[in-house]
């Protein structure tokens, strides 16, 4: 039996604005999920909903056994960890993490006894008398996190909770959620608009977009299988190269003046031979095809002559940004998206791909290379769906 | 010793600092030198208008009935006679009542008026703030119509439903008037909605508490500074009340001081047989007094950053 299960769960506001539109997802016992996706696509209001923060237009929230549609969030036994920490500024740490205990009516020794052990699971026990004014941002994150684990609650809900922290500290944080996460072993629904924080947490990803889900799994799925295109470039930095192209009735694909040789198509693909699809291919997924310009293509590669505008050196990588004469796959709404996430994105026109290479490949701007394609990693997508083919 | 054991003093200190620390210097307002002059002029000049009375009725009290007369107003003559002034003031003068008594009726009053408008406000402007109910608005609307109307244009209605209700010389005709307070509904609604954030009552609800408890564990020690704004205000105005007494209470022992230094000043100015008009200038300093003191113990509560460390933002 699942932890959370909703259900057809639906969020219209007042003004008619559709915030969440029949969200279907399950969290086992133990289990790890996180809710992913730009600004404003629900999965706040999801979050909301399981707690009981904001009432239900459709569908049901059940936890355990028990829909908790009409329940108070005090009666539903979840705690939660809020994007802004939300601590009570007039009392102590030791209250803050004690303040839900003592709502329950637990004698002192007992609860004493457990806001020092979550203390000190978090290394708060020196600063339980302070107020949180006193405390630094990554120190008040934890009496966030202290005042929820410490009601050893059957579920536990997180709403972006390493916002707020300097990049450093959040990467930090990470483990140290996971880590708390594990010994408290609560079905934990996570939320966030980093792909990174998604990616590295999730035991599973929920992705959503505009109030619907896109996609539910393992991280892993969500990259190597993305379900169409706005998974396809909402996971994964920097993002999934992507063109509008046509298959040819040889097996061949032709991206703007170049053809890619594919072999054997899967029978999705086949059907499609003489129509127009859109192809991805993960900057990865493209290497320098080293020392043999001219070696011909094996079964699984091919190759891909591109003209390098810009690179930048990350020091364990080199990013190296081109253009191919394909034209990229636009899609307004998505693409605005996905760039608000801060990645780089393809909103200049002198560029329309990228290639992630080893550090000392050597490529400079102004070189023409010669790129190595993973044929196996190709994504290929229906261009007016945007649905993946397979 | 920690900044967790700092003591109230330094804790003062430092926070005085930091709010000067943020001030921007004069210069870089973009305002000119001679403008600065000419406000501070204004100000100063504001300043003495507002005092003058006050130094005029601690000088004045200290004199004879002649010497407030026949002296300058503005310094000392002898003989000094504050002390046996005050003594006065606690002697009943021609059976018209003490001062005393009015004192601590007008304490009274004060107390149970100006407490109960600040409850009773802070509870109206949390819901009205915080919560999302049928018939919000219309509520806020109706209590908001309530600053238009004169007191003077219910005079005869709120008397006719006194005398009706047996509130005429009761304290109670006095005190459940002065618990309503529009003006101080919309101030406690406007102070909670910038004050009270909606996701620590979140985060209570979700930590168990009931909506009482958050009421008064949560939102209420962030509501202070503005309890003490409405509290004052309200004290103050029953302080001052004259209308309202005057319509309800004829036994002067229920008198506050307003009334009752009232009563004292028609009888000094229309017979001359008593020596009233020094009790009168001790009596006004006197009622003042405790106001001053009020307002200087409750200033010290007026401060800014009570949700510092709360909030990210």
């Amino acid at each position: 039996m699942s932890a959370i299960a909703l259900e057809n769960l639906t969020k219209v506001y007042g003004s008619g604005v559709t915030a969440l539109d029949g969200l279907t997802l399950d969290v086992s016992d133990g289990e790890f999920v996180v809710l992913v996706g730009p600004s404003g696509c629900g999965k706040t209001t999801a979050l909301r909903m399981v707690a009981g923060l904001e009432s239900i237009t459709a569908g049901t929230v059940r936890l355990g056994d028990r829909v908790v549609n009409d329940v108070s969030p005090r009666h539903r036994d979840v705690a939660m960890v809020f994007q802004n920490y939300a601590l009570y500024p007039h009392m102590s740490v030791y209250d803050n993490i004690g303040f839900a205990l003592a709502n329950q009516g637990m004698p002192k020794p007992e609860r004493d006894r457990r806001v020092r052990s979550a203390a000190a699971a978090l290394g708060l026990t020196d600063m339980l008398n302070r107020k949180p004014r006193q405390l630094s941002g990554g120190q008040r994150q934890r009496v966030a996190m202290g005042r929820a684990i410490v009601r050893q609650p059957s579920v536990f809900l997180m709403d972006e909770p390493l916002s707020n922290l300097d990049a450093k500290l959040r990467v930090a944080m990470r483990s140290e959620v996971l880590r708390v996460h594990k010994s408290i072993d609560a079905a934990t629904l996570y939320v966030t608009h980093d792909q990174v924080e998604a990616m590295t947490m999730g035991d599973r990803i929920a992705l959503l977009s505009d109030g619907t889900l896109q996609q539910y799994g393992p991280p892993g799925e969500l990259y190597d299988r993305p379900a169409n295109l706005f998974v396809a470039r909402f996971i994964g930095s920097p993002e999934m190269n992507l063109y509008e192209a046509s298959l040819d009735d040889s097996g061949g694909l032709v991206l703007g003046s170049q053809r890619l040789e594919l072999g054997v198509l899967p029978a999705a693909l086949a059907a499609r031979a003489g129509q127009k699809v859109v192809v991805g291919v993960r900057p990865e997924d493209l290497t320098i095809a080293a020392g043999a310009p001219s070696a011909p293509a094996s079964g699984s590669r091919a190759e891909l002559a591109a003209d390098v505008r810009m690179v930048e050196s990350l020091g364990s990588e080199l990013h190296a940004f081109f253009r191919i004469d394909a034209p990229a796959a636009g899609d307004g709404g998505t693409e605005q998206a996905v760039a608000e996430e801060g990645s780089l994105g393809l909103a200049s026109l002198a560029y329309n791909g990228v290639a992630r290479l080893g550090p000392r490949s050597g490529v400079r701007a102004g070189d023409r290379v010669t790129f190595g394609v993973n044929i196996g990693q190709l994504h290929f997508f229906d261009g007016d769906t945007g649905r993946a083919i397979r | 010793m920690t900044t967790g054991e700092l003591t109230r003093r330094e804790r003062a200190r430092r926070d005085r600092i930091a709010e000067q620390d943020r001030e921007i210097p004069v210069e870089l307002y973009g305002l000119r030198r001679g403008t600065v002059t000419l406000l501070t002029v204004l100000a100063f000049l504001f300043a003495i208008f507002t005092l003058i009375p006050i130094a005029w009725i601690i000088i004045n009290s200290t004199k004879t009935q002649a010497n407030i007369f026949e002296t300058f107003g503005f310094w000392f003559a002898r003989p000094f006679e504050f002390f046996h002034t005050f003594s006065l003031l606690f002697q009943n003068v021609d059976g018209y009542g003490t001062f005393i008594q009015w004192f601590g009726n007008t304490a009274l009053y004060a107390a149970l008026g100006g407490g109960g408008a600040t409850a009773l406000s802070a509870l109206a402007g949390y819901g009205l703030a915080r919560f999302r109910f049928r018939g919000a608005r219309l509520a806020f609307f109706v209590i908001i119509a309530g600053l238009l109307v004169p007191i003077t244009a219910l005079t005869i209605p709120l008397y006719l439903t006194y005398a009706k209700a047996h509130l005429i010389n009761s304290i109670w005709g006095m005190v459940l008037p002065s618990m309503i307070s529009p003006i101080s509904v919309y101030l406690m609604r406007t102070y909670i909605e910038l004050s009270v954030p909606h996701e620590l009552l979140d985060a209570a609800r979700i930590d168990g508490a009931g909506e009482w408890r958050i009421f008064y564990r949560v939102a209420l020690p962030l509501m202070v500074p503005g309890l003490l704004t409405v509290l004052l205000i309200n004290v103050v105005a029953v302080w001052n009340n004259y209308f309202l007494p005057l319509l309800i209470f004829n036994i002067n022992t229920k008198y506050p001081l307003t009334v009752g230094l009232g009563l004292w000043s028609d009888r000094a100015v229309n017979s001359g047989d008593a020596d009233l008009y020094p009790m009168l200038v001790m009596g006004g300093l006197v009622t003042i007094i405790p106001l001053i003191i009020l307002f200087l113990v409750l200033q010290r509560y007026w401060r800014g950053g009570m949700l510092l460390g709360s909030i990210a933002n």
